[in-house]
């Protein structure tokens, strides 16, 4: 767990430390008062002071401010969360292309069944219920705007 | 005699029949929400934002609104018998409504977290009317530099009051303030930190923010330990014993004091006043030994400082427009989406909506009372749901919230991107709940701060010369370092 503070530490400086470069690309005065670089650069420099102490606590204070548990994801937790993660990734570059009902009938029909749902017959209804039945009463009664895709569909 | 024709006007707008069904699809999806392991009422509020998109405002923030409200109720079903929180303030009453459950008594658990939060909804809900007005007319003498110290109150309550290291929690919270900063500047209107990214113009949406951290964060960190197990018992027998009403009675009623005033400090979160309520009655029972086993008031008084809080808190919101929770946060979000800024000039502007939505917290109650406590062994059924099933469900509306909300495919990469951030935070234990409502409050807080510092010709003396925000500010100091004093006096102590 120190490990992953000190990395978060160490993201979070180098984050502010970008905003405030990026924030000299903004007037810090103009002629009625504090321009739109005036908020970032000292938020940008309390990041990086508060990120540099909380670094140095993590590293150096005799009562750490983490806790004892892992950062990292048990085996059965990774593999999941590596599916999902795919999953929602494959669906959001999609979903423009094929549309809502196309993409989440694959999103809804392929998970479970990656998760280890492996009836068939259930993924099968349980995807057009929530692709082809959310699209109906979203679309057509609540009256959200959803892609259609290429397809129409 | 004002005050009594807002709340005449309130009642008129509630118990229209359109919104009394607003008020009833709410308190279901609610419970509902509060139910289902794995979506907290912050990312299932923002999810069902796009429900209410072609509804009119009042009706749509009525529905929102007992959403809210209704999680509240349900988290408490998933607690007692599966030992997890359908939601995060529902933690404490795992402790003795899982106990209750095991020795077969899991209906007059369900039955007093029921009444008590009636009971407690209802008496912050009445509370609320009595205090909004004037506080409504008090913050209307507000200028920004008061705006300002008042957005830090608030920051640092939820900052000093999360997680285990202040430091984090900090960060957390200007992590929040960085991204506000992603869009247009709200003095000038110029573009700021966009990349050049088209929808960076509008900067960085908080609902997909939210259901990033709330709801695909949550799912992800879930599937570490996917099955739940249901406690096999028969939910009968919902009203307690003659003894346990004794002891429930005075739960209740401290519970109720107890979230009420917890929840009129913006930033104190549901999770406290649950935990203050459970600490307190353990302190003045006779048998504190006994809390952790199954005992009934270790429920009731919980569970009622839960909604207690949930419509206590609402008064921040209305009359200050500050949001003191990440559930809030979405609520208010929810009002702008609507065209409404919540603060005291609702009430000038829009009293029909301010009183139709205190009022329906009355008419909310009611429905949710008579919701779960007949139907509470049809919502222990859908504990039933395969994980498999159920988190793609919920990731379908994730991805059909945030793509709704804009039409835009880069608003659900966004919460793809914060779903992912909202795993990681939760595993190294850095506190989310600051980082939503600094973004929500950060353009708020920017726009009061520079334009406190355009009338005092850039004399940072305004904020601390003028009265209230002087006073603020001093809170805002005490909170943050509170922490620190405290280790130093615990260090004093052992030498």
């Amino acid at each position: 767990m120190k490990k992953a503070w000190q990395i978060a530490c160490i993201v979070s400086i180098i984050t502010g430390i970008i905003m405030l470069v990026s924030s000299f690309a903004y007037p810090y005065k103009d002629r009625l008062g504090p321009g739109p670089g005036f908020f970032p650069f000292w938020l940008s420099l309390i990041v990086i002071v508060l990120s540099l102490a909380l670094f140095l606590q993590t590293t150096f204070s005799k009562a750490p401010p983490y806790g004892s548990g892992s950062p990292l994801p048990n085996q059965i937790g990774a593999k999941s969360i590596l599916i999902i993660l795919i999953a929602m990734a494959i669906c959001t570059g999609l979903i423009e292309f094929l549309g809502f009902r196309i993409s989440l009938f694959l999103f809804l029909f392929f998970l479970p069944f990656f998760l280890g749902a492996r009836s068939l017959v259930i993924n099968l209804i349980f995807a057009l219920i929530g692709s082809f039945g959310v699209f109906h009463v979203f679309y057509y009664w609540l009256k959200v705007p959803l892609p259609m895709g290429i397809l129409g569909l | 005699m004002e005050a009594l024709q807002c709340w005449i006007q309130g009642f008129s707008v509630a118990t229209l029949p359109i919104n009394l069904l607003y008020a009833f699809i709410g308190c279901v999806l609610g419970t509902l929400i509060g139910v289902l392991p794995g979506l907290g009422p912050a990312a299932g509020t923002a999810i069902l934002i796009p429900i209410t998109f072609n509804l009119d405002p009042i009706g749509a923030i009525i529905m929102l609104a007992a959403i809210y409200y209704g999680a509240m109720y349900g988290g408490t079903i998933t607690s007692v018998l599966v030992n997890v929180p359908g939601e995060a303030a529902s933690v404490i009453t795992c402790l003795d409504g899982y106990q209750m459950a095991k020795k077969g008594r899991a209906g007059p658990a369900l039955g007093i977290a029921a009444i008590g939060s009636f009971i407690g909804g209802t008496f912050a809900t009445f509370a609320l009317m009595v205090v909004s007005l004037p506080l409504a007319d008090f913050a209307l003498k507000f200028g920004p530099p008061e705006v300002f110290a008042l957005l830090v109150v608030g920051l640092s309550l939820v900052t000093g009051l999360s997680g285990r290291s202040i430091l984090a929690a900090l960060l957390m919270t200007l992590f929040g303030l960085m991204l506000a900063m992603i869009g247009m500047d709200p003095v000038r209107g110029a573009p700021r930190f966009t990349l050049g990214i088209p929808p960076l113009y509008d900067g960085v949406g908080f609902v997909p923010v939210v259901m990033g951290l709330f709801g695909v964060g949550e799912i992800l960190l879930s599937m570490e330990s996917p099955v739940v197990e249901v406690i096999k018992t028969k939910i009968s027998d919902l009203f307690p014993k003659k003894e346990e009403w004794r002891v429930s009675a005075a739960a209740i009623g401290r519970g109720t004091l107890i979230g009420f005033f917890l929840g009129l400090i913006p930033g104190v979160g549901a999770i406290i006043p649950t935990f203050v309520a459970y600490v307190v009655e353990k302190k003045v029972s006779k048998h504190p030994e006994k809390f952790g086993t199954g005992v009934i008031e270790g429920v009731a008084s919980p569970e009622t400082a839960n909604n207690s809080y949930a419509n206590g808190a609402m008064i921040p919101l209305l009359t200050l427009g500050i949001p003191g929770s990440p559930t809030l946060a979405v609520l208010m979000g929810a009002f702008i989406i609507h065209g409404l800024t919540p603060g005291p000039f609702l009430f000038k502007e829009r009293p029909d909506v301010v009183w139709g939505l205190i009022a329906s917290f009355y008419l909310g109650n009611i429905i949710l009372l008579i919701l779960n406590l007949p139907l509470v062994g049809f919502w222990a059924k859908l504990l039933e749901i395969r994980y498999q099933y159920l988190y793609p469900g919920i990731l379908l509306f994730c991805i059909l919230g945030a793509y709704s909300l804009n039409q835009s495919i880069f608003d659900v990469g966004v919460m793809v991107v914060f779903g992912v951030l909202g795993y990681i935070f939760r595993k190294i234990d850095w506190p989310l709940a600051p980082t939503i409502l600094a973004l929500i409050l950060g353009p708020m807080m920017e726009r009061a701060l520079r334009t406190s510092l355009e009338m005092s010709g850039g004399d940072l003396s305004i904020l601390v010369t003028r009265p209230i925000s002087a006073v603020l500010l001093i809170i805002a100091v005490i909170v943050l370092i509170s922490p620190a004093i405290r280790l130093i006096g615990q260090k004093a102590g052992k030498d």
